[in-house]
């Protein structure tokens, strides 16, 4: 898994990650495997304001991953029928465009 | 006109048909589509509908039975550490009432250490095994619906006693460990409904209440039956309490008059 370039992503540009799931569903491999990438201490650590929470459910509800950024944009990824490295790339390329842009207003 | 030629040529040729070695005059030729082409020519749809009717399906055949050998079935016999861990889990579950499966996100070292003392003063044990195992061993055993919470990094919290309560506090204190669902006392329950689990009040009280509510009924119909000689009883002491104060009053002037 792209676990490595991760490390640089989560800095300043995340406020609040929430990952909901059913664990007994047949569907919620890739959520669960985005969360282990997201909740380990290496990621979480290039940025402590950032929450990650987990919400375990039991209501055959699908995985839902929600990224709330810094600006006030959100990320809503429905984990159903995506694959971990999907919603990853999609996550990181995000997180990329809006970090240039708060180092470029921080320095302006 | 080839008509008109023919009968010119009929004239003309009477003489010359005689002598033999001469040349027709009237030559058709032959223009138009060509038999053998050297693209491949397309098929007329009547004889197309007919090599499709009359096509050769040539029968099914069936391999004779010794022919290939027979392909079996991939059963990978365990190794001895698998076996040995599968005993280790058999005795996990028969021990152990309270099973509580949680996932870990690449917890540090020092985290699961804090969490490892915390618990253990609870006697609630961190034990870890390979979901693999895990998996092949609950699809033999009863317990095969817990098997789909077995995906990513999980760990197992075990303990002889169902002590949620203080599981719970300790998994408040660190956010990284997601609590999937729990086995306590052979049933499965979800994190909600170890949740609820918790709030339970404990089981004296419980038996209390349950006797309380239904010894209230009878206690009621007693209480309906014994009303009105309570109340005559009652009525009968107010009565003597009420005599025997006039009888001192009485007592204590005559006793002031004698003294």
């Amino acid at each position: 898994m792209a676990a490595t370039s991760k490390s640089t992503v989560l800095l300043k540009a995340v406020k609040k990650i929430t990952i909901q799931f059913c664990p007994f569903e047949s569907n919620v491999r890739s959520t669960r495997e985005f969360l282990a990438l997201v909740g380990s201490e290496k990621v979480r650590s290039t940025n402590t304001n950032c929450e990650v929470i987990s919400v375990v459910k039991h209501d055959k509800s699908e995985p839902v991953i929600d990224v709330t950024y810094v600006d006030g944009e959100r990320l809503v990824m429905k984990g159903e029928w995506l694959t971990c490295r999907e919603m990853l790339s999609a996550f990181q390329s995000r997180c990329k465009d809006k970090d240039p842009q708060i180092k470029a207003g921080a320095k302006k | 006109m080839t008509y008109f030629l023919l009968k010119m040529s009929a004239t003309l040729c009477v003489k010359l048909q005689r002598n033999q070695g001469w040349l027709p005059l009237i030559q058709s030729v032959r223009h138009g589509s060509k038999a053998v082409t050297r693209h491949k020519k397309p098929v007329h749809i009547l004889k197309q509908k007919l090599i499709a009717v009359t096509q050769y399906i040539p029968p099914a055949r069936t391999v004779p039975p010794g022919a290939y050998p027979s392909e079996e079935k991939h059963v990978q016999e365990d190794n001895e550490f698998v076996l040995l861990l599968k005993k280790n889990l058999e005795e996990v579950f028969e021990e152990c009432k309270m099973i509580a499966v949680v996932q870990t996100n690449a917890c540090s070292v020092d985290d699961m250490l804090m969490l490892r003392h915390r618990l253990c003063k609870h006697s609630i044990k961190i034990r870890f095994f390979p979901n693999q195992v895990m998996r092949s061993f609950l699809s033999n055993s009863v317990y095969s619906n817990m098997a789909p919470l077995f995906i990513g990094p999980t760990v197992l919290f075990v303990s002889k006693e169902p002590k949620v309560k203080e599981m719970m506090s300790a998994l408040r204190v660190s956010p990284q460990m997601t609590l999937l669902g729990a086995c306590i006392d052979n049933t499965l329950l979800s994190s909600q409904g170890v949740v609820s689990y918790a709030k339970l009040p404990s089981l004296t009280v419980v038996q209390g209440e349950l006797v309380s509510g239904l010894t209230m009924l009878t206690s009621r119909t007693a209480f309906m039956l014994q009303r009105h000689p309570a109340h005559l009883s009652a009525l009968l002491q107010q009565y003597i309490k009420q005599q025997s104060p006039d009888d001192g009053a009485e007592a204590t002037p005559k006793a002031e008059e004698a003294s």
